[in-house]
């Protein structure tokens, strides 16, 4: 019985379909069965991150409206076979899905994988609606910046709103200089703000640009920073207890995270 | 207050409790003052009023249908809506009828007040976040944290036991003597009846605060043993 995770933020460019691309070939690395599906339907962007828009025939309109079955448009990881993505429909829009379709869909899944991630197209309107109807728990993304929190806060409101109990953080994007000259806020103080439970950090990483560009999972590059810290996220999301790992610059490791994130573990 | 807003809060008071929002139009003043008043109430405290429901209590003065009509046409342009009429005088309550609103006699015992330390309170426990929004006739009493975002808008009093960070409006009906206190008293606006007021740059004291109106001025102080 597969868990249905949505991945959501409100503000657009934070990372959501980064991380779901990451989190899910993660958990298919150690060995889940997983679907990602694109929830941004008219915007998509999934298949582009793993590297599989070349591979789409049928998308999830074409499955809600019958056009194809739910197997048809399921597509294949090209490295991991455990791992489907179901792709968004570019030329339709959002309103193509109703909440009531999303759940029928997550629903008709739950058998056949351990995860189905949800990735949300940014908003609060009908696409977030959509995205997290069939959730059983919400994963809210964000980087440590004012207008995203504020954002993040938002969601976190509409979320308990829908009664899909607590949602859980990934903070997205740090980057550790900054925060050490008191730039940017601190991880501490985001879950000031937000008071919900910490699921990862990722710092900021410029290997993630090469990685989405090429269609390719940062989680698969062991030196990547970030490919690191979402397989931990990953590890924690199946319910391993990881410890969060310290985000250190080039020069060497800053104490004060490590503090915190002994603290702060969720 | 100058002495003309004095005299236009006499002449209009508007007070409000669980059951809604009641104006009490003064008994003796001529008709065109009092809509006069009235107009400067509604500006004042229209955003508040719009939507509520809203009575209309005009005493034992007799209304006819054409001064109804001008005070309807009025309160339509701000948005507010009359729900029902309170009058002694039976012309005044036929001429609500007409009109489409519903007639009350004046009630032997006057109700609650929204506004003073007797008004209803509304007691929350929880955090409010970005987008959401409490109004309330009376005082408001909040336990967790208003962020940054949301709204707080209390007839009366508002007290926080948390942060408060987000806008912040007490005696949002015309109240002057209305407070705010919270723990961490950091709004990003703070209102107090008709006075604005935005926070100076940088954290606070890290302590408990209040503020209220002096000399027309919003003051915030630390809350200290008193």
């Amino acid at each position: 019985m597969a868990r249905v995770v949505t991945i959501t933020s409100g503000k657009g460019g934070v990372g959501k379909t980064t991380t779901t691309a990451n989190l899910g070939t993660a958990l298919a690395m150690q060995g889940a069965k997983v679907a990602v599906i694109d929830a941004d339907i008219g915007l998509r962007n999934l298949d582009v991150v793993m590297g599989l828009e070349n591979r789409i025939v049928y998308d999830i309109v074409d499955v809600v409206e019958g056009r194809a079955r739910l197997r048809q448009a399921l597509i294949k990881d090209k490295r991991l076979p455990e791992l489907c993505l179901l792709p968004a429909a570019q030329t339709r829009d959002k309103d193509s899905v109703t909440p009531d379709d999303m759940v029928a869909l997550t629903d008709q899944m739950r058998a056949d994988f351990d995860f189905v991630l949800v990735d949300s197209p940014a908003g609060i309107e009908g696409g977030f609606r959509n995205a997290i109807a069939g959730a059983d728990e919400v994963v809210i993304v964000t980087t440590p910046e004012v207008s995203a929190v504020r954002d993040a806060d938002r969601i976190v409101g509409l979320v308990e709103a829908a009664q899909k109990g607590p949602p859980r953080l990934i903070l997205n994007r740090i980057k550790p200089k900054l925060v050490g000259r008191g730039d940017m806020l601190s991880v501490e103080d985001v879950l000031e703000i937000l008071a919900i439970d910490l699921l990862g950090t990722v710092p900021d990483d410029e290997a993630i640009v090469t990685s989405t560009n090429r269609g390719e999972a940062a989680v698969f590059d062991t030196q990547s920073q970030a490919g690191r810290a979402f397989l931990n996220t990953a590890r924690r999301l199946a319910g391993e207890d990881i410890p969060l790992m310290a985000i250190t610059e080039q020069q060497g490791v800053f104490g004060r995270f490590l503090g915190i994130f002994g603290r702060k573990r969720a | 207050m100058s002495l003309e807003q004095q005299r236009m809060s006499d002449l209009v008071s508007i007070k409000g409790g669980r059951d809604g929002i009641r104006m009490t139009l003064d008994a003796a003043a001529p008709w065109d003052d009092l809509l006069k008043a009235l107009e400067y109430q509604l500006d004042q405290s229209g955003a508040f009023l719009s939507g509520a429901k809203v009575t209309v209590d005009v005493g034992d003065r007799p209304v006819t249908d054409q001064q109804l009509a001008a005070m309807l046409a009025l309160m339509q342009q701000h948005a507010v809506q009359p729900e029902s009429l309170v009058a002694s005088a039976r012309e005044s309550r036929n001429a609500a009828r007409s009109a489409g609103i519903i007639a009350r006699p004046v009630p032997a015992r006057p109700l609650t007040q929204a506004t003073g330390p007797e008004a209803e309170a509304l007691f929350l426990g929880k955090t409010l976040r970005s987008g959401q929004v409490v109004q309330f006739a009376g005082h408001i009493t909040l336990i967790g944290d208003v962020n940054a975002g949301a709204e707080l808008i209390a007839g009366g009093n508002v007290v926080v036991w948390g942060r408060l960070r987000g806008v912040v409006h007490a005696g949002a009906l015309g109240d002057r003597t209305s407070m705010v206190c919270a723990l961490e008293l950091t709004p990003t606006q703070l209102r107090i009846a008709d006075l604005i007021t935005r926070p100076p740059a940088g954290k606070s004291g890290g302590v408990p605060e209040y503020a209220r109106i002096e000399n027309n001025l919003i003051v915030v102080d630390p809350w200290i043993k008193r």
